[in-house]
């Protein structure tokens, strides 16, 4: 993943691991650019951020020092940085949801006060600045075993991440004509506290710049043997990699993208055109340059037109919806010869293009499991309840079928007066087990339900499971109400064929 | 020897607890969402299988266990990989306590030629579970604690040295524990807390509840929810009369289900006269001890034998579960715990055998010649 996950210590407090950045220019207003950096992989529908730690987003002035194999990328001194913490969470006092706020410190040093979770965000007065924190669809897409280079769908399919998203004025920020080339990182650091005896905070947690830099570059999954440097390399201060590291992070590099360079059994990279590229990674940032056009696919044209000794055509940057492992893998793997397209072309949700540019978060698939033991033998109560339009189930009023076998539809009218439509999906008799599909009735979708009927002991065991999305309701009720419906029928095949002694 | 005092005024930050357990408890729900979606999706069984052992831990969330059996027979359903599965039910099998069953898969896979870093750690575990090889086992927690420093590494040596009876060295142990940690998570900095509450408090030959009160308090700052801390800070409370604190400790984690709150706040009620109220607590908490016997009995032995050893007032059933306690791991405490249960049984016959055992099993040891068996004649 982009950075999730990105050394064994990050295993810690998910909610400080940094998984991706993006830098790019707002598709509703060509004059403001927009930062995003995402924590938390895989994070759950009601993650929070840590109120411990300081999430930064650094952006520095670039200079072109060097072109062709002497390509290199000068950080300037000057930093635009903002700094975001969070707060503990707030009860209300009706028992409502937590709330969490954010207090964001923007280059110069002015306080930016916000909700987490309010799409609508909050800008300064003079509209320079605006910023959304809060749970998305994770944009990120990998679609690759990396380790073997194999085609697979998305790794990060209906995954969520905690995102901050920056947006401001170009002009009036980052004052583009003393040059418009731009470096940007993002990292989480501990907020300094008196420690006394107690060891040291290390300078940062994690810090992210291109995608990839630590788990498929530094940690190349397909060299087993090589030490993890990945928590090494997130105590590296970003944009001034210590002179005594250098050596070591860039002799890994070259192996990795030696490794890379013949995962398809082909070499097409010369060592010096491999060794400019290595120096040009070890200084890892994003670069964008705001002058010119940032596109869904111009993501390191930068770096590229710069080792090929010619000026770069667009603004690099990453777009929310750029295809960045398939454009990095192409170019790792075959030095843009072919293109390497991933077993998906998109995320979960593409990013849109309003504020605050990640699409919602995913629901959660549900899950409603009962199970009951029961004295009579499997063929008994199989039986009764074997038959998919068959009227066993105490909170059913009516039941009616049309068809028969695999399709055959069912519709029940429930004794509070709900109408639920299912159908038969498949059937095995001799396994005492069927499934079927809602068609209608319940605010869920991809509602599958699955019953099964086995020998255990000298009786049986019933066991009634049902997954589905919640559609339109909150999970909890569906959840309810899926529940009621299993449990109490259960419950009375308990009293029709006595519980398992 | 540092002073804990000192220890406790400068002790890491960490994230607020609250928000820990929220973001456990919602990307562990997000780990099984995915895993039904994509079983193939490599890594997240295993997540499954951390985030379920820390609900366990902290919340004392017994289904748990239920999740991961559940987990061990999707994947088996699956095409996931055979070592990986397998790895898998072994890791679960020893957080159930099925600790033989555990090692003979481990065997199984190192059969297989597949070798692995996890493998070993988890034979590790099983083997300091189970009081077996502890002379390799501390050599290597020694060098495993040397090589990374990390917390993780430092507070399986220090619980092996304190069921050394090595206490001051496993203080030290601790502390530096807590000077490496390098992270914000609570639950880390709350394991630790813990660790030191109970050597403290209970594995000492001279309890000094004041100071483990310290640290179980700090285990709680930490994380709030932390059922099994609230447990052991609520006997120290109760022991000093101080009963609003014990039973305002307790009441939040009744919602747990964990059997031991439903017990201490029995004893909370009994020692303040309201014998109708504890009784009611009481019946509550042998019907829980008794269901989690019947579905992870291994798992819950040692707990259940503690239960009716004391207020559960049931000597024989204390003594059968510490007696499957000890055939399942042969440690010096489940040898302490059975001899003392078989004396409070009547079973004299019974504890003499069993301290007999203990002295074939551990009386060369130096722990051993600090237990309280090593005062007892046959």
């Amino acid at each position: 993943m982009s950075d999730h996950v990105d050394g064994p210590r990050s295993i810690g407090d998910p909610s400080i691991d940094m998984t991706d950045l993006f830098a790019f220019t707002s598709p509703e207003n060509p004059g403001r650019t927009v930062l995003i950096a995402d924590v938390f992989p895989s994070a759950g529908v009601s993650a929070m951020f840590s109120n411990v730690v300081n999430h930064a987003i650094v952006v520095r002035r670039i200079e072109v020092a060097g072109l062709g194999e002497a390509a290199k990328f000068k950080p300037g001194d000057q930093e635009y940085r903002f700094n975001c913490k969070f707060s503990a969470l707030e009860r209300g006092a009706d028992g409502s949801k937590p709330t969490q706020r954010g207090t964001c410190t923007l280059p110069g040093g002015q306080e930016l006060s916000f909700v987490v979770g309010d799409e609508k965000g909050a800008s300064t007065p003079d509209g320079t600045f605006r910023i959304f924190a809060g749970l998305r669809s994770d944009p990120f897409y990998l679609a690759w075993l990396v380790a073997i280079l194999k085609k697979f769908p998305n790794l990060l399919q209906n995954d969520n991440v905690l995102s901050i998203v920056i947006e401001f004025d170009t002009q009036k920020v980052l004052d583009p004509a003393k040059g418009s080339l731009f470096g940007v990182i993002a990292e989480t650091s501990a907020i300094p506290q008196p420690r006394g005896l107690i060891g040291h905070e290390p300078p940062r947690f994690d810090w992210v710049g291109r995608p990839e830099q630590t788990n498929m570059r530094l940690n190349n999954p397909a060299m087993e043997h090589a030490d993890d440097v990945r928590d090494l390399w997130n105590q590296m201060t970003p944009f001034a990699l210590a002179e005594e590291f250098r050596p070591l992070f860039q002799k890994r590099l070259i192996d990795s993208l030696t490794n890379w360079d013949m995962r398809d059994g082909k070499a097409d990279w010369t060592a010096a055109d491999l060794n400019a590229a290595v120096n040009v990674y070890l200084d890892d940032f994003i670069l964008f340059d705001v002058s010119k056009p940032i596109t869904d696919t111009s993501y390191f044209e930068i770096e590229k037109a710069t080792l090929h000794g010619k000026p770069y055509q667009t603004g690099g940057g990453r777009t929310v919806n750029a295809n960045v492992i398939d454009i990095m893998l192409t170019w790792m793997v075959n030095n843009d010869r072919e293109f390497l397209q991933g077993g998906a072309t998109q995320a979960t949700k593409p990013g849109t293009n309003t504020f605050p540019y990640l699409a919602s978060p995913n629901t959660q698939i549900q899950t409603a499991v009962e199970s009951v033991d029961l004295a009579a033998s499997p063929d008994k109560v199989w039986a009764l309840i074997g038959d998919f339009g068959g009227a066993w189930q105490p909170l059913i009023a009516n039941i009616t079928t049309v068809g028969t076998g695999v399709g055959q539809i069912r519709t029940v009218e429930t004794i509070d007066g709900k109408r639920i439509v299912e159908r038969l999906d498949a059937m095995d008799s001799s396994q005492r087990s069927y499934s079927y599909s809602m068609l209608s009735g319940i605010q869920a979708t991809d509602y599958v339900g699955t019953l099964n009927v086995s020998p255990k002991g000298s009786g049986s065991a019933v066991e009634w499971k049902v997954q589905y999305w919640a559609d339109g309701q909150p999970d909890i009720i569906v959840k309810t109400v899926v529940t009621t419906l299993l449990k109490t029928s259960l419950e009375s095949l308990t009293k029709r064929f006595g519980a398992a002694k | 020897m540092i002073d804990s005092s000192v220890l406790e005024m400068s002790l890491p930050l960490a994230t607020a607890g609250e928000i820990a357990v929220m973001n456990l408890e919602s990307s562990r729900q997000q780990s099984w969402s995915r895993l039904l979606q994509s079983p193939e999706r490599p890594g997240v069984a295993e997540y499954i299988v951390e985030q379920e052992q820390m609900a366990l831990q902290f919340l004392s969330d017994a289904a748990a266990l239920d999740r991961l059996d559940a987990l061990v027979e999707h994947l088996a359903r699956s095409d996931a990989d055979a070592v990986r599965v397998t790895l898998i039910r072994a890791q679960v099998l020893s957080t159930e306590h099925h600790f033989s069953p555990a090692r003979a898969l481990l065997q199984k896979t190192e059969s297989w030629g597949a070798h692995s870093e996890a493998a070993d750690r988890l034979l590790l575990s099983i083997d300091q579970a189970c009081g077996n090889n502890l002379d390799f086992v501390m050599e290597a927690r020694g060098r495993l604690a040397a090589k990374s420093g990390r917390l993780e590494d430092l507070v399986p040596l220090g619980s092996l040295l304190a069921d050394l009876r090595e206490f001051d060295e496993a203080d030290r142990v601790y502390q530096q524990a807590f000077t490496n940690y390098q992270d914000v998570s609570p639950f880390a900095l709350a394991w630790v807390c813990f660790q030191l509450g109970a050597l403290w408090g209970e594995l000492v030959a001279e309890p000094q509840p004041h100071r483990a009160a310290k640290w179980y308090e700090q285990a709680i700052a930490y994380v709030p929810d932390y059922v099994k801390a609230r447990v052991h800070l609520s006997e120290i409370y109760l022991e000093d009369e101080r009963f609003d604190d014990a039973e305002a400790l307790l009441l939040p984690a009744l919602s747990s289900g964990d059997p031991e709150v439903d017990w201490r706040l029995a004893d909370v009620m009994i020692a303040q006269g309201k014998t109708l109220e504890g009784g009611a607590y009481l019946e509550t908490a042998a019907r829980g001890f008794e269901a989690l016997l019947a579905k992870h009995l291994l798992a819950f032995a040692d707990h259940g034998a503690e239960f009716y050893a004391g207020s559960g007032d049931n000597p024989d059933r204390a003594l059968e579960l510490a007696s499957v306690n000890l055939a399942n791991r042969s440690t010096l405490r489940a040898f302490e715990q059975t001899y003392d249960v078989a004396i409070d049984a009547g079973q004299s016959e019974a504890a003499s055998d069993i301290l007999a055992a203990a002295r074939l099993r551990w009386g060369a040891t130096h722990a051993f010649s600090l237990s309280p068996l090593a005062e007892m004649q046959f």
